[in-house]
């Protein structure tokens, strides 16, 4: 079966999306801009020359209305033309005199640059914005007069055009942003969702999903790589399918070995004990070898023990029952019950933790026995707690262990002293440290040579 | 002593070294080789100790000791795999009255069944014990409460006199299982648990929630009159 795994895109779908935005905003801006420049000066130019050449014409025509001198009845009639004419409003002076067609509009609101165009003889204009509305005035003097006339041709319909231009070119730049956004969005998805699918599918296999698979859904690099990555991970899945099962078998072997010693082992034990009791009757010939073999079927009685320990642990069949414990006199019970009372000094402090009793019982009983093994003298036992927790030492002043060898002290079967076969099963401190282990707690070691060696349990307080 | 002891375990081997051993201790020994046969020898004659192994053919341990103390309150030791200590547990709630582990030496086996056989035959010379309706009669190895009369077993009562004795007292249970069971180091406090589980079952109105003993978290038990 496949595993569904979840599309995430980070960063870099973020980042093209925003690149797509940025061009697509740029290229468009850049239109609008351009397009909006020169239809303005295409506009103004227009209107310009419009009013000039109104204003020419205009201006012959006053030519013709008006004498040197125009009284005030001459410019009302010319006024009175105009208006017929339209689009236009006209100021005017005429020697110290000044008229208006508009009672907003009089001589003061023409501009003063176009003022000294006309005086020069010139005809100019000039753009002027009298009470918000905006003009070009257009000004000139009459031939054979003393008048200067000044025509305000109104350009308020312009850049009303001008800015509706502006405000649809605006609109259309921003609605191409944004689908510049969303069609980036889309394009990087659709590129990005082969890496972020890679991504994921690594990740979850690296998390122990060995059936994850990458679905090979096009011809391109992208599909070309899914099916290769789906081979390494079919190789990958079958080697370690073959492994575990290899490894099951092995632990499954282990714990049906011991088993099967089991009953052949208990009848061994009861009829060793029964014979241990008549050592002291035996004929010489008889008692040493009946002695060895009293001390053998205890050693192997200890070593199929460990062993099915080990083997539960190693198949998590073994189970905890935590109960409040006061560390310290179970240590001080486990060492007196082995009666080792003599051997072992006991400083404790009141310490309780919630935990499994037996198994905390067996880990002291397996570090103490150690100790008083390989380190033979000296051997104490400290119950305490500080700010990490509670813990047990236990040391001892024996000749330690080098350093080459320290770390391989929980190894299974290992044992420091390889000169000299102890007797225990080479299991109790792997058996110690899965114990504190499946305590929620852990075991540690110290050592120097010639001067000692400490193991210290740890143990979580609730 | 002479106590009639029933053996059932499958092992020829270990049938006739732990015969061997606990005749050596004074025990008169009829063995059995499944649970079928070790049934029908209990039917037939009266015994002051019953030893089981669990992993029995035709007839399993557990099947065995539901049987025989639905019939019984003969003291029953089950022989149970080390390696299986749900085992452990599921026999005593079945009704055992203590366990060994296998593999064992007879001295601890001989020790137990000891304590086991003295446990059902100690009979103290004491008054009666009244605690509200709850009637305990040492001398006749008998409980009441009100009319009814409560089929304790052996060790089942012991407790129930020792925690009576002395209401309102906080017991531990390493003090439980020397009173009661009479172990020093061998002891395991799950049969203190499991013995405490059963005797409420069958003098408590709701055992689940126990009037008169009560847990006393992370020390022990104490018994409250009524």
């Amino acid at each position: 079966m496949e595993t569904r795994l979840p599309v995430r895109t980070g960063r870099l779908r973020r980042r093209l999306t925003v690149a797509f935005m940025v061009v697509a905003g740029v290229s468009a801006a850049i239109l609008a801009v351009s397009s909006y420049v020169i239809v303005r000066e295409t506009r103004l130019s227009d209107s310009v020359d419009r009013s000039l050449e109104q204003g020419r014409f205009n201006l012959v025509l006053a030519g013709e209305t008006l004498g040197t001198h125009p009284t005030e009845t001459q410019t009302n009639e010319l006024l009175a033309a105009y208006r017929r004419r339209g689009a236009f409003e006209t100021v005017g002076k005429s020697g110290s005199r000044t008229f208006s067609s508009s009672v907003s509009l009089g001589y003061p609101q023409v501009p003063d640059a176009l003022k000294r165009i006309v005086a020069a003889g010139r005809l100019g204009y000039e753009r002027e914005t009298v009470v918000g509305q905006r003009y070009l005035v257009v000004g000139g003097r009459v031939e054979s007069s003393d008048t200067e006339l000044y025509y305000f041709f109104s350009e308020e319909r312009l850049w009303d055009e001008l800015g509706q231009l502006r405000t649809i070119l605006l609109t259309v730049l921003g609605g191409l942003i944004l689908l510049g956004g969303l069609v980036g969005a889309f394009l990087a998805r659709g590129m990005l969702r082969p890496v972020a699918r890679a991504s994921a599918a690594a990740h979850s296999l690296a998390e122990g999903l060995l059936d994850t698979r990458l679905p090979v859904d096009s011809k391109d690099e992208f599909g070309t790589w899914a099916a290769s990555f789906n081979e390494m991970a079919d190789a990958l899945e079958a080697k370690i399918t073959a492994l575990s099962a290899a490894q099951a078998r092995e632990r499954r072997f282990t714990s049906d070995v011991s088993h099967e010693l089991r009953t052949p082992l208990t009848a061994l034990v009861a009829e060793a004990s029964l014979l241990a009791e008549q050592l002291d009757r035996m004929p010489p010939d008889a008692r040493r070898p009946a002695e060895l073999l009293v001390n053998d079927v205890a050693r192997l009685r200890d070593l199929v023990e460990d062993l099915m320990e080990i083997s539960r642990l190693d198949a998590g069949e073994a189970r905890v029952r935590k109960e409040l414990v006061d560390v310290g006199s179970l240590v001080s019970t486990a060492v007196r019950s082995r009666r080792w009372d003599d051997r072992v000094r006991v400083d404790r402090e009141e310490v309780v933790v919630e935990t499994d009793p037996r198994r905390l019982e067996r880990i002291v009983g397996n570090l103490i026995g150690n100790a008083l093994e390989h380190g033979g003298r000296d051997v104490s036992v400290r119950v305490s707690k500080d700010g990490i927790g509670a813990f047990v030492e236990v040391s001892d002043r024996g000749r330690g262990i080098e350093p080459d060898r320290l770390p391989h002290v929980f190894d299974r079967f290992y044992k420091a002293d390889s000169s000299r076969a102890g007797p225990g099963s080479g299991l109790g401190l792997a058996i110690a440290l899965e114990n504190a282990r499946l305590l929620g707690g852990d075991l540690d070691v110290w050592s120097e040579v010639g001067r000692g060696t400490r193991f210290t349990l740890r143990l979580p307080v609730t | 002593m002479d106590e009639r002891l029933l053996l059932v375990e499958d092992d020829a081997s270990i049938r006739e070294v732990a015969t061997l051993g606990l005749t050596k201790a004074g025990f008169r020994v009829t063995t059995a080789a499944d649970g079928r046969e070790g049934l029908l020898h209990f039917r037939q004659a009266p015994f002051d100790l019953v030893i089981l192994d669990v992993m029995l053919p035709n007839l399993d341990g557990y099947e065995v000791c539901r049987q025989i103390r639905g019939e019984s309150r003969v003291p029953i030791i089950m022989l149970s795999a080390k390696s299986d200590t749900v085992d452990i547990v599921v026999g005593l709630e079945l009704g055992a009255d203590d366990y060994v582990t296998k593999p064992f030496e007879m001295a601890e086996l001989v020790a137990r069944a000891r304590a086991a056989v003295r446990r059902a035959s100690v009979v103290p010379e004491e008054p009666v014990l009244v605690r509200g309706d709850l009637e305990i009669d040492p001398g006749a190895f008998m409980a009441r409460r009100g009319d009814k009369e409560l089929s304790l077993t052996a060790t089942e009562f012991k407790l129930l006199l020792e925690l009576a004795r002395r209401p309102g007292q906080v017991f531990t249970r390493e003090l439980l299982l020397q009173q009661v069971w009479n172990y020093e180091y061998l002891g395991d406090s799950r049969l203190v648990d499991v013995a405490v589980q059963r005797l409420r079952a069958k003098i408590e109105d709701d055992p689940k929630e126990p009037a008169m003993i009560k847990t006393v978290r992370g020390v022990g038990y104490r018994f409250d009159a009524g």
